[in-house]
């Protein structure tokens, strides 16, 4: 099975559980849960039930086309259900069914791994889903976002899918998956990895990555006082990104890393802030 | 007639599934000898996706008489003794007839009343109650909500199972109702099972492959892996944490044992066992210490008939280790001393400087440090280990696995040829990182190591950034606590005020507050942390007062003078030395400083308690400096019985002046004498407790 069949067998089997298939994000991000369908979704008290496929780019794991288990931009799977339903886990093991997997000759373990993003004020309790040994999905209760409580609970299932398509075909490398029939993922992505892993760690301007922080923050800024929390939390997310490139060019201590996720973070709680309570006479939030 | 419960949960990790089992099991002890049903024989069992509470409970409370009074004696009869419709009422409500009445007197005057048997509640009752209590009032460190609910556990409750004498006991909670039922392996045999007893209920499971003993299936991976690795003639690297994780982890244990390609174990042990041991959790194996190529991981399956667990492993393994490979290959050609420039890039902290300034702080603060130490021949050695020692932060190995940070640096520094007392200085200096791990082994990574905290906890601290109760970001406590372990099990007597003021000097103009201000942070902090150790070691509090009361400024010998009191509380000289000392310290609370003259003594008791004095100071000042506080106080206490017989016989406030001052010179003398070893006035004895 191809990735893209992988994708098409996800696709289905999660529309099929009522979920609306969102397009995917056009702002860099480092996971599927900070994209707006997941941060914003999760936070009140709406229903809401989502499945996307979001590219996550983590600029430190790029190998410059090297390894075969190693990308600087990988695929993620990406699913909330909130409020979360008492067979949660159970609808997961059939969407591995789905994707052909017969789970009765291997080990399929919910180990536990408790997520937390302290950049956008989240954490969750839950476990990573190894298969056989390999860690193919993270599998989270949502219990805050944006340093609010959520409530009702999300259930929040990510797969990575470079990964389980790897399982699928038995490959050992992944530029030789099948994104279809007739196109590798050497094909589509090898170009890539090599240019933006020489990009992201010695091309890249660290001044000029200092200012493009420092330009984001004021603006996110801006747009919080303006009471615009969809855009404000668009220059959170490039934040977020010129933070993993200064870190990929090797020039974050432990020290700083913790101020600058705490200045994201502290941008992204009012965000949340402001998008949970509209202004009097505003329309009610999305 | 046995209880059953079984909580079904998804996947808990140990250290919450541990906690769940006691304090359920405790607090249903609790309710039920409120009601009084005794419940000594609770025993538990769990899986990660079960906790089990079983045992033999008395079916119910015995019955009991019980006397209810209704109206008084004279508003329930006339005066010809017929019964008022008060009377007849109050029967009515009881279900008595109303002849059954009887005349009761009680503190405030004869009532009618009566006596009635009264059933004892069922045991299945009680636990209808008490089981959902007790679930609401377990706690764990890290708990969430799912759903809609509002219940906060550890993971996600999915059913209870709850029998009394083969009956379901019936209650609900969080929309969960109890039954008699449960299933098997979630994945390989996921049954509906119905059950009547423990007994029944663990067989039915073991016949679905889940074992519901810990240490039966901690007892099974320990046969298989035996079983495995016997024929190869080779042992299991131990491993007890990862072991009692994966007993819990696993409901139906199956030891799968795999290899990767032997060009790995060029790789040091030390990285191979971290990259085995983190993500897939298997253990190493190894042949006379020597690492072999294969491994061994533990599933949750029946069989692995076609292999397909092994070679996911395999697969999984060969891929990290590839990394790992890859890490190890680039940090060498890069080199570990041509890297130190990158530490100019790194901040330790934003006030305080990059990890070069604090390399370069660490050098003055060694060799300041092995200029105290008498045993300290390397200074050079440790000189350039401090300037290495952090160049690792910037490897590609230590940003995969931050744990082998220090490890990595003393492997690279191997390898550049560095020699043996720089490799083990670098390899040592974060030990211990937690108090229950072992100190350096070498006194060169014991004295880096000691630079490296303090220089960390004295520029935080420095800043007026406060550690307080549960915020502790830089880890301060955790530091200091190493500082005291290092120097507690070295045997360094150091002393602290003048060092702590050498790395203050050493900053510079980069700290906030003022220098004695920064040390009486310090001074009190530190305290605290040698404290909690000593409190660790089951020492008392009082005892621990007393010694740190006699001086803190030697980490080193207040615990040494801790230990000693803490030796002789039990002898039978303790108390009435410390009724002493305590005398002593009343009588000369307020007296100025007198002469001692041995010529003006008058009594023979003054006499006698002098020349004892005189005979336990000479011996007594060598063994305080030598630190031998044990031996110290061995000799002071055989002051006692003299001194004893100088209270009783002799007149200390003496009227004549001379002879009063030269015998509160005398007790002066002694007091002084006894100070460096302990405040003993400090100290609890019996006879004060009851007092108060």
């Amino acid at each position: 099975m191809s990735l893209q069949n992988l994708i098409l067998n996800l696709h289905k089997f999660w529309a099929g559980q009522g979920c609306y298939l969102a397009p995917t994000y056009d702002v860099e991000v480092g996971a599927g849960t900070m994209t707006p369908d997941t941060f914003f979704r999760v936070l009140g008290p709406r229903p809401w039930r989502t499945a996307y496929v979001q590219p996550a780019r983590r600029p430190t794991d790029g190998r410059y086309g090297e390894n075969p288990n190693r990308v600087q931009k990988h695929h993620q799977y990406q699913v909330i259900i909130k409020p979360s339903p008492a067979d949660i886990q159970g609808i997961y093991i059939e969407s591995l069914k789905a994707c052909g997997i017969d789970l009765r000759d291997h080990d399929l373990r919910f180990d536990e791994d408790d997520w937390e993003s302290p950049t956008i004020g989240a954490w969750g309790v839950g476990w990573q889903v190894m298969l056989d040994g390999l860690e193919i999905s993270q599998f989270t209760y949502f219990q805050q976002a944006g340093g609010l409580e959520v409530s009702p609970i999300p259930a929040e299932i990510t797969y990575g899918l470079e990964r389980l398509e790897m399982f699928i075909e038995g490959k050992d490398d992944i530029y030789d998956l099948q994104w279809s029939d007739d196109v590798t993922y050497r094909d589509l992505r090898l170009a890539e990895e090599q240019q933006f892993s020489d990009y992201n760690f010695n091309r890249a301007s660290i001044k000029g990555l200092r200012e493009q922080f420092g330009l984001a923050e004021k603006e996110a800024q801006q747009l919080i006082e303006k009471r615009l929390p969809l855009p404000a939390y668009d220059q959170c997310l490039k934040c977020s990104h010129y933070f993993n490139l200064l870190d990929a060019r090797g020039v974050i201590s432990v020290t700083e890393r913790v101020k600058m996720i705490a200045q994201i973070r502290t941008l992204v709680n009012q965000v949340a802030r402001v998008f949970v309570t509209p202004a009097a006479g505003a329309e009610g939030a999305v | 007639m046995e209880f059953l419960l079984e909580i079904n949960v998804e996947e808990m990790p140990l250290a919450h599934v541990r906690t769940a089992l006691e304090d359920m099991t405790e607090r249903l002890k609790k309710e039920l000898a409120a009601a009084k049903i005794a419940a000594d024989g609770l025993r538990t069992y769990s899986t990660t996706r079960r906790l089990i509470f079983t045992g033999d409970l008395a079916a119910g409370q015995p019955d009991r008489d019980e006397l209810m009074t209704g109206p008084p004696k004279a508003a329930a009869y006339t005066a010809d003794g017929t019964p008022t419709p008060a009377a007849l009422g109050f029967a009515r409500s009881k279900g008595v007839d109303v002849s059954a009445l009887q005349v009761v007197k009680t503190e405030r005057g004869e009532y009618v009343g009566v006596r009635k048997a009264v059933k004892g509640r069922s045991t299945a009752d009680i636990l209808a109650a008490a089981v959902p209590q007790a679930v609401l009032s377990l706690s764990f460190p890290k708990m969430m909500r799912w759903g809609t609910g509002s219940l906060r556990f550890s993971r996600p409750i999915r059913g209870f199972l709850c029998l009394f004498g083969g009956e379901v006991v019936k209650f609900s909670m969080e929309g969960l109702s109890s039954g008699d039922r449960t299933t098997g392996h979630k994945l390989h045999t996921p049954e509906e099972i119905r059950v009547r007893s423990f007994e029944e209920y663990r067989t039915k499971l073991r016949d679905l492959f889940v074992v519901v003993d810990a240490e039966e299936r901690k007892a099974a991976i320990q046969a298989q892996i035996k079983a495995l690795v016997a024929p190869v003639g080779a042992e299991l690297y131990p491993d007890p944490a990862l072991l009692d994780k994966l007993a819990n982890d696993v409901e139906a244990p199956f030891v799968v044992m795999g290899s990767f390609p032997e060009s790995f174990l060029q790789l040091p042990i030390e990285v191979l066992s971290t990259a085995m041991r983190e993500g897939q959790k298997l253990f190493s194996i190894v042949r006379r210490g020597k690492q072999l190529p294969l491994f061994l991981g533990v599933a949750d399956v029946v069989g692995d008939p076609k292999g397909f667990i092994r070679a996911g492993h395999e697969r999984v393994l060969k891929a990290r280790l590839a990394d790992a490979r890859f890490f190890w290959e680039q940090d060498l050609k890069a080199g570990l001393q041509k890297r130190a420039p990158r530490l100019k890039q790194v901040l330790f902290q934003e006030k305080l400087g990059t990890y070069d300034d604090k390399a370069q702080r660490l050098q003055k603060i060694v060799a300041y440090l092995c200029g105290k130490i008498e045993t300290c021949k390397t200074a050079k050695e440790l000189g350039v280990a401090a300037g290495l020692c952090k160049i690792d932060l910037v490897t590609e190995m230590v940003r995969e696995f931050p744990a082998l940070q220090g490890t990595m640096g003393g492997l690279y520094a191997e390898a550049e040829g560095f020699p043996r007392p720089v490799v083990r200085a670098v390899a040592e200096h974060y030990l211990p990182v937690s108090v229950d791990d072992p100190s350096p082994a070498s006194l060169e990574g014991a004295i880096l190591s000691l630079a490296d905290k303090l220089d960390s906890i004295v520029g935080v601290v420095g800043l007026g950034i406060q550690t307080t109760g549960s915020s502790d970001p830089f880890g301060l406590r955790r530091n200091a606590q190493g500082v005291c372990k290092i120097v507690i099990d070295k045997k360094l007597s150091l002393p602290f005020e003048r060092l702590l003021e050498k790395i203050i000097n050493v900053y510079g103009d980069r700290l906030k507050l003022p220098k004695a201000e920064i040390l009486a942070h310090l001074r009190e902090f530190f305290a605290g942390r040698l404290r909690y150790l000593l409190d660790r070691e089951g020492i008392r509090y009082d005892l621990i007062n007393a010694a740190l009361g006699a001086g803190i400024d030697d980490l080193y010998r207040a615990y040494l003078r801790a230990k000693a009191l803490d030796a002789f509380k039990s002898s039978p000289q303790f108390e009435p030395m410390i009724l002493m000392a305590k005398r002593l310290t009343n009588i000369l609370s307020g007296q100025m400083a007198s002469p001692l003259n041995p010529d003006v003594f008058v009594e023979k008791a003054e006499r006698e308690l002098y020349a004892m004095f005189s005979l336990i100071k000479d011996n007594v000042v060598p063994m305080i400096a030598k630190g031998d506080f044990v031996q110290a106080q061995k000799i002071v206490f055989r002051i006692q019985p003299a001194l004893t017989a100088f209270f009783e016989k002799v007149m200390v406030m003496a009227e004549e002046t001379r002879l009063r001052k030269n015998r509160l010179a005398l007790l002066q003398a002694i007091r002084k004498t006894l100070t460096p070893i302990a405040d003993y006035a400090q100290v609890v004895v019996e006879g004060e407790k009851a007092k108060k």
